[in-house]
């Protein structure tokens, strides 16, 4: 299913460290090793603080690993600078969770859309309104929408607006930083298939940061899962339900609320909450918290071992 | 007697009207919930129920009944008396309702002296003490000597719901309790809602628009759009016997694992 040829965005050894008060280090991504291919989508899934934010960051160049590099189209994009990194960002675009604090409220739709294709000289000032409606109609919003001001529109709305934004450049991966999350069921499943349908008809990347399994399962191609700054699974999103062996995904998995589920059971969820990234445990990060701890877990970082093609698990019960 | 009956509400703000007619009636033990989109009036229905409408708003025509006696029409005093201690309400985010400046332990010292004048700061502090640890706080001493911004999304939630439940209310209102905290901690502070009634007794109306949580913790789910009662019944009806068009297309928004896959 993953083709290394079609492999567009290597992450190797990616760590950031931020400095915290009192001489320590907070620890927010550790050894993260992970490839996009073109035209999938990889889920980033985790708990907030565990550093998957942060991780997509990177990619947008927002910010910068401690340590490690990624690698797209040959190079190394945390190294780029001056107006070598500005032309790479027509490439990597990025969708924020809440739109209405990504856009400038006094600038109007059609400015907004348009502000990247000026600002890299795709089109001329005089071509803005027919460009701006041409993205319009792409993410089913009506025409007339050009004239209005981000304040104007429903959060389902203004989500639509920040994705023609993305789009406009043509870029090859786009990163969505929780981008359904502050919206209804409702409106969320109208997301998801126009994001959907934008990727089968463009053949872009997309990175996709959620905390709901569920959700992501629904149009992913590729899972990992993040827990402190460590990626402790990686599979196919086909795979998730039968083959997720990690207890942390399991965790996850169960504490889905389903339509379909028993409602006569309680619900299961570990108990407790992730500990501070400021000291994360020597050994397994999640071995509070897991009901398979033995006292090898406590001792040794279970590192990333394949169990299949594209299935990958951190944890000393499969190695 | 009914603990909780709604009859034919409407409620407005100046001469608009948001929520139209609407019925409920709760009986002791019941956990009921109202899903809906945003703006569909849910938070407004049980914001009138505690009294809390914002500038203008006002329930203009139909009655509510608490016990058997009318909440429309009460002074500030009676109000005082009924707020926390009969009827208390749980917000999205409760770090929001805690002044960002002061302690919890202040906060809550404050809320636990404004119902018992009498009782000595030591006393409250116990009290409140108690209370955290029984929502499986650990430590609840340091909570009170934290910040609100110190605490997690989790954690801030159980201190609100910890101070909702000081006085063992009657009737608990929860307005989205859980949408802004991540799907574990979700699943942990649903877990701790459904335990009130068997501890406590206590009823609840919980908001929401994630049908998923709404279904797996109510007796009772009344279905909301522009303001009127949509569709209602027991969990049964609405996820398997309805046949309205709105209540079938929100089920399948939800996302389930092995649901739809769009790739």
């Amino acid at each position: 299913m993953f083709d290394e040829k079609d492999m567009i965005l290597e992450a190797r050894h990616v760590t950031r460290r931020f400095p915290a008060s009192g001489g320590r280090t907070l620890l927010a991504c550790n050894d993260v090793n992970l490839k996009m291919y073109r035209g999938k989508t990889l889920g980033l899934v985790g708990e907030s603080g565990c550093g998957k934010s942060t991780f997509m960051r990177f990619l947008v160049s927002l910010d910068r690993p401690s340590e490690g590099e990624i690698i797209y189209r040959g190079k190394d994009i945390t190294k780029l600078k001056g107006e070598e990194l500005r032309q790479n960002r027509q490439n990597i675009q990025m969708v924020f969770q809440d739109p209405s604090g990504s856009f400038n409220p006094k600038m109007k739709i059609r400015d907004i859309i348009c502000e990247p294709l000026l600002n890299f000289g795709r089109i001329k000032a005089s071509e803005k309104d027919k460009v701006a409606k041409e993205f319009l109609t792409m993410v089913d919003l009506p025409e007339d929408f050009a004239d209005r001001y981000p304040h104007n529109m429903s959060g389902g709305q203004r989500q639509r607006v920040a994705i023609a934004r993305a789009i406009a450049l043509e870029p090859e991966i786009i990163v969505m930083d929780e981008a359904t999350c502050a919206l209804d069921v409702s409106v969320q499943k109208t997301i998801i298939e126009l994001i959907v349908g934008l990727q089968k008809k463009k053949n872009i990347t997309i990175g996709f940061i959620a905390h709901d399994l569920g959700l992501i399962q629904s149009f992913a191609h590729q899972i990992a899962v993040m827990y402190l700054g460590n990626i402790v699974e990686v599979l196919p999103a086909e795979d998730l339900e039968k083959k997720a062996r990690h207890p942390y995904t399991k965790a996850l998995m169960g504490a889905i609320f389903d339509l379909n589920m028993d409602f006569s059971k309680k619900i299961e969820s570990i108990e407790s909450e992730a500990p501070s990234p400021l000291d994360v445990p020597p050994g397994c990060p999640f071995q509070d918290r897991c009901e398979h701890c033995s006292p090898r877990c406590k001792e040794d970082h279970p590192m990333l071992v394949d169990l299949e093609e594209g299935h990958q698990v951190a944890c000393h019960m499969y190695q | 007697m009914a603990l909780l009956e709604i009859k034919k509400a409407t409620i407005s703000y100046g001469d608009r009207e948001v929520v139209k007619d609407f019925n409920l009636t709760m009986e002791p033990g019941q956990i009921c919930s109202i899903v809906g989109e945003s703006g569909s009036g849910k938070t407004t229905v049980i914001r009138a129920v505690l009294g809390l409408l914002p500038g203008g708003g006002k329930v203009t025509k139909g009655d509510i009944l608490f016990e058997g006696k009318s909440l429309l029409g009460k002074s500030k005093e009676e109000w005082r008396k009924l707020r926390g201690t009969e009827i208390s309400m749980i917000f999205q985010d409760s770090g929001a309702m805690m002044n960002p400046t002061r302690k919890i332990g202040a906060s809550y010292i404050e809320y636990i002296r404004t119902h018992e004048k009498d009782i000595s700061k030591k006393d409250a502090w116990d009290k409140a003490v108690r209370m955290l640890e029984r929502m499986r706080l650990p430590s609840g001493d340091n909570i009170m000597r934290s910040y609100p911004f110190q605490l997690s999304g989790g954690m801030r939630q159980r201190v609100g719901i910890a101070m909702g439940m000081t006085y063992e209310p009657k009737l608990l209102l929860a307005d989205e309790p859980t949408s802004a905290l991540d799907v574990t901690t979700q699943a942990q502070i649903i877990r701790q809602f459904m335990e009130l009634r068997d501890d406590f007794g206590t009823n609840i109306i919980v908001v929401t628009h994630n049908l998923g949580v709404a279904a797996y913790m109510s007796d009772y789910l009344i279905v909301m759009k522009d303001g009127v009662i949509e569709d209602e019944g027991d969990r049964d009806h609405i996820l398997h016997g309805s046949q309205n068009d709105y209540t079938r297309m929100l089920l399948d928004a939800v996302p389930s694992l092995g649901g739809v896959r769009y790739v």
